[in-house]
């Protein structure tokens, strides 16, 4: 035989099915390496670093591109690579946090309004813009982990609750639960910086 | 702030109109009760607008670090060599 029979030859199926892979595999990477700047905001606000989010983004890529046939093609990467991340930092050994049901928390969801309000401001995004970058990030840190996962992909990162709950593998119903308890933490940690004290 | 009796009934039902799960009843009792207590309206605004801007802080810092990082070239040298 020739080579350039050889060449000319119609791939094998074994071949064909290899070059397929490759390719799919390719795309799957190229679109998981897209979103690494979303996946990483998510993972700042979730981790306490800003070099605990890098590694837990790498290790969320590591795992991902090992098992990326695992990936339904044409779903929602962005959950699925968010769902090895939550995984990840709950294996990790994040401290267990319980919920604070005891600590005292405002009943009220206009009490930060009470204390922000002030009378010779009209602007209401002025009065808001009086709270700082860092006393935001600061504020969102000190929530708990499981109520601050929860106000992260469904108020930062606008996924629906059906699929937080299917990120964090928690009924819809507490995803709403938290997320209200989240929120509320949150502005009650705001009320409490220096500005609006 | 709850001066009025309504107003705790406009109160309680924030969440769910900021998460959009009010039935078209609510949403029209909280919509009426906006148009006459300025009070309220005042820290429905406040809401949306507090969101937005703790939205804005978190993706900018974390945008600003993304980009200022090596995180994305790390990232691809993570992927399976073609050969």
């Amino acid at each position: 035989m020739l080579v350039s029979d050889l060449v000319t030859e119609a791939p094998s199926d074994d071949v064909r099915e290899v070059v397929g892979e490759a390719r799919d595999r390719t795309r799957f990477e190229e679109e998981a390496l897209e979103l690494s700047d979303q996946v990483y905001r998510v993972a700042r606000r979730i981790a306490g670093s800003r070099e605990d989010a890098e590694d837990l983004v790498q290790e969320t890529y590591v795992r991902a591109f090992r098992n990326w046939r695992s990936y339904e093609p044409r779903t929602n990467l962005r959950a699925w690579l968010l769902r090895i991340l939550t995984n990840l930092n709950i294996d990790r050994g994040r401290r267990s946090q319980r919920a604070p049901d005891t600590q005292s928390l405002e009943e009220s969801d206009y009490f930060l309004y009470g204390k922000l309000d002030d009378q010779s401001e009209s602007d209401v995004e002025k009065l808001v813009g009086r709270l700082s970058q860092d006393s935001i990030v600061d504020a969102l840190a000190a929530v708990p982990h499981d109520f601050r996962d929860v106000v992260v992909l469904v108020d930062l990162s606008d996924f629906s609750y059906a699929d937080a709950a299917r990120i964090l593998d928690i009924p819809i119903g507490t995803v709403m639960s938290r997320l209200h308890r989240g929120r509320r933490v949150l502005k009650q940690q705001l009320a409490s910086t220096e500005v609006v004290a | 702030m709850t001066a009025r009796p309504d107003c705790s009934k406009c109160e309680e039902l924030l969440q769910p109109f900021l998460d959009r799960s009010l039935t078209a009843d609510e949403r029209a009792t909280v919509q009426h009760h906006l148009e006459n207590c300025s009070a309220c309206d005042r820290c429905y605004k406040l809401e949306e607008v507090l969101w937005k801007h703790v939205r804005n802080c978190c993706d900018q810092q974390a945008g600003l670090e993304f980009a200022s990082s090596e995180l994305k070239q790390k990232l691809s040298d993570l992927r399976t060599p073609l050969v």
